[in-house]
């Protein structure tokens, strides 16, 4: 699959702070998660990316087009900024006609697309409402009609679940993975890992401008050979269980749990521990509850990688 | 890692245009904005009164022998020339009423936007730079032109109707033309003078005491200066006099103060181009560094 957005040696610095240092991505359609934390350099990157801001070296493109400059390409993006970008005297069907104008629709076709927007993202009874007294949930699902509503390829969200309740949230993630469907690149901002791990599984880690790493959180994950996989296992007898395992050479490190249940194993070789274990578990009879892998998470990624 | 999917997703079959005017949903906005502030149909409204009254004097001027009574000592008010489509324009009041709706239409046009973080909303949209200004600006022009161009011309073909003839049009040929480039002139100068004020600060309430503020103030200072150095060339300091120069030099008329009207222009034209530095640095893409 080719790439939708490409940016090559992109930096961006502000004086003397450093937004963003020679990032070089291909990014493909469906959900991308782009995770880093406060400062990392996330909001500049879409700035970019929506060519709203210059970069001070390289570019970004979209469909081999130069982004910068390049006014007519923004009718094919839809941005939702992280914070607030409205005025609270207007009203959300006002907000929405009004951009959607400005996206290049008539005033007819503009009422259509608000209209069922604003179903979607179910304020159509609150449309009539000043956008002053909707609460921080409904105001966010208004800034993402205005970045869906006139049908783009490319959703740029900048922290679109932050101040949601958990089902708002819910919600939210269920209409990205809708728009997922329908063939669109989606990239989605976030410093709270599992809203990320909760849209996609397909990530670029950010840090102090420098892209960390870039690809499936899991095939990352294998990927960093400092840091051994952890194995959970919960069973009957999990000193039974390490009594196999202790001669195993690929085993570095064995603790048990203070439940006396859990058994956490640490190893570079985690497929052949698995191999050896099917092995362990059908001679011994041992009944398994729970195998999981405590690192194998868009947190213990990210902490390995910053080096926490 | 990634799966092939199927574009089947464009819901609307229409043809998205390229509008010719890009910037006229924010003059939309904008206008229909300072209709919601609360007294300003009335303060727009109240604004067409000196054009009515002019409108009534050029009346009684074309039938004087039905108004002798009342206008037995005004002869010179009632002589209309284009002196006193000049005075229209220039009348303090008028300008005033100006200012008051710069301070409630005005103020707000970039100010709410730095605000509200609006601009990252349109310039992710296909809009330029000079769109967003151009469409700001218009509505500046709208109201302006309103309360200027509109009464103007209408006062000018009131009074070749109450004339019954083309007398004081084959006079003064050009007075139509001074009456739209006078009003096209004080609709840029607002402007250029209410966005520059209004990009200077987030609080759209503080750019309204600066758009009134500094109006009324060069003109005190004006007052001040004058008093101590007596010399008419302290005029300058003052943005209604200098409007009141560049009246005299668009209607031909002798100036009120023994400036040269030039000087107006570029001073004014110096307050636009300072406008439009301002602005072409306040209007870009913001980041907050945290």
């Amino acid at each position: 699959m080719t790439a939708v957005i490409e940016t090559k040696n992109l930096s961006k610095w502000y004086g003397n702070v450093l937004g963003l240092s020679d990032v070089s991505l291909e990014i493909e359609s469906g959900i991308t998660g782009l995770l880093g934390p406060n400062g990392a350099g996330k909001s500049t990157f879409m700035k970019l990316v929506t060519g709203q801001m210059k970069p001070n070296i390289g570019r970004v493109s979209i469909d081999g087009q130069d982004v910068w400059n390049n006014f007519r390409l923004f009718s094919r993006i839809g941005f939702c900024p992280e914070q607030d970008a409205f005025y609270a005297d207007v009203t959300g069907w006002e907000f929405l006609t009004g951009l959607l104008r400005l996206s290049g629709y008539s005033g007819a076709d503009a009422a259509d697309r608000a209209s069922r927007t604003l179903k979607i993202v179910e304020l159509s009874e609150d449309k009539d409402r000043k956008i002053r007294s909707y609460s921080r949930g409904m105001r966010q699902r208004v800034k993402f009609a205005q970045a869906v509503a006139h049908d783009p390829d490319i959703i740029i969200l900048d922290e679109p679940l932050s101040g949601l309740d958990p089902l708002g949230k819910r919600r939210l993630i269920r209409l990205v993975k809708d728009f997922q469907s329908e063939g669109k690149t989606i990239i989605v901002s976030s410093h709270v890992l599992p809203e990320i791990e909760a849209m996609t599984s397909r990530i670029v880690m950010i840090h102090q401008g420098k892209i960390l790493a870039q690809g499936d959180i899991h095939s990352i994950r294998d990927l960093i050979e400092s840091y051994p996989h952890m194995i959970s296992l919960k069973c009957g007898d999990p000193r039974a269980v390490a009594a196999r395992f202790v001669s195993d050479t690929s085993i570095l490190k064995m603790s048990f749990g203070p439940d006396g249940r859990s058994l956490v194993v640490e190893t570079h070789k985690r497929d052949a521990f698995f191999n050896r274990l099917q092995a362990v578990v059908l001679e011994t009879a041992i009944e398994v509850e729970e195998i999981t892998s405590p690192d194998d998470n868009l947190q213990a990624v990210f902490d390995y990688l910053v080096v926490k | 890692m990634a799966t092939v999917r199927e574009k089947g997703y464009y819901h609307w079959d229409g043809q998205l245009a390229e509008r010719r005017f890009p910037w006229w949903p924010i003059t939309r906005t904008g206008i229909l904005l300072a209709f919601k502030k609360r007294g300003f149909r009335f303060l727009f409204a109240g604004a067409f009164l000196p054009g009515v009254v002019f409108l009534g004097i050029i009346y009684i001027s074309e039938n004087l022998e039905s108004f002798q009574a009342m206008v037995r000592s005004s002869d010179r008010l009632i002589n209309i020339t284009p002196g006193s489509f000049k005075t229209f324009f220039t009348f303090p009041p008028v300008l005033f009423l100006m200012i008051a709706m710069m301070v409630f239409a005005g103020s707000g046009l970039v100010a709410d936007d730095l605000k509200h973080n609006s601009l990252q909303i349109y310039f992710s949209r296909p809009l330029r730079k000079k769109d967003y200004l151009l469409g700001k600006m218009a509505v500046v022009f709208f109201f302006i032109l309103a309360v200027t161009l509109v009464p103007g011309l209408l006062v000018y073909i009131f009074k070749l109707i109450f004339a019954g003839s083309f007398k004081f049009f084959l006079s003064y040929p050009w007075l139509v033309l001074s009456i739209v480039g006078f009003s096209a002139f004080l609709a840029v100068f607002f402007a250029f003078y209410t966005l520059l004020l209004s990009a200077l600060s987030k609080n759209s309430r503080y750019v309204m005491i600066l758009v009134f503020m500094i109006y009324l103030f060069s003109d005190v200072l004006y007052g001040i200066l004058q008093s101590i150095f007596r010399t008419p060339y302290m005029a300058l300091f003052s943005i209604r006099a200098n409007i009141d120069q560049v009246g005299a030099l668009i209607f031909a008329q002798k100036p009120v103060y023994h400036v040269p009207a030039l000087w107006s222009c570029l001073l004014l034209g110096g307050i636009c181009a300072l406008s439009a530095l301002v602005l072409s640095r306040k209007i870009r893409g913001v980041e907050v560094i945290r």
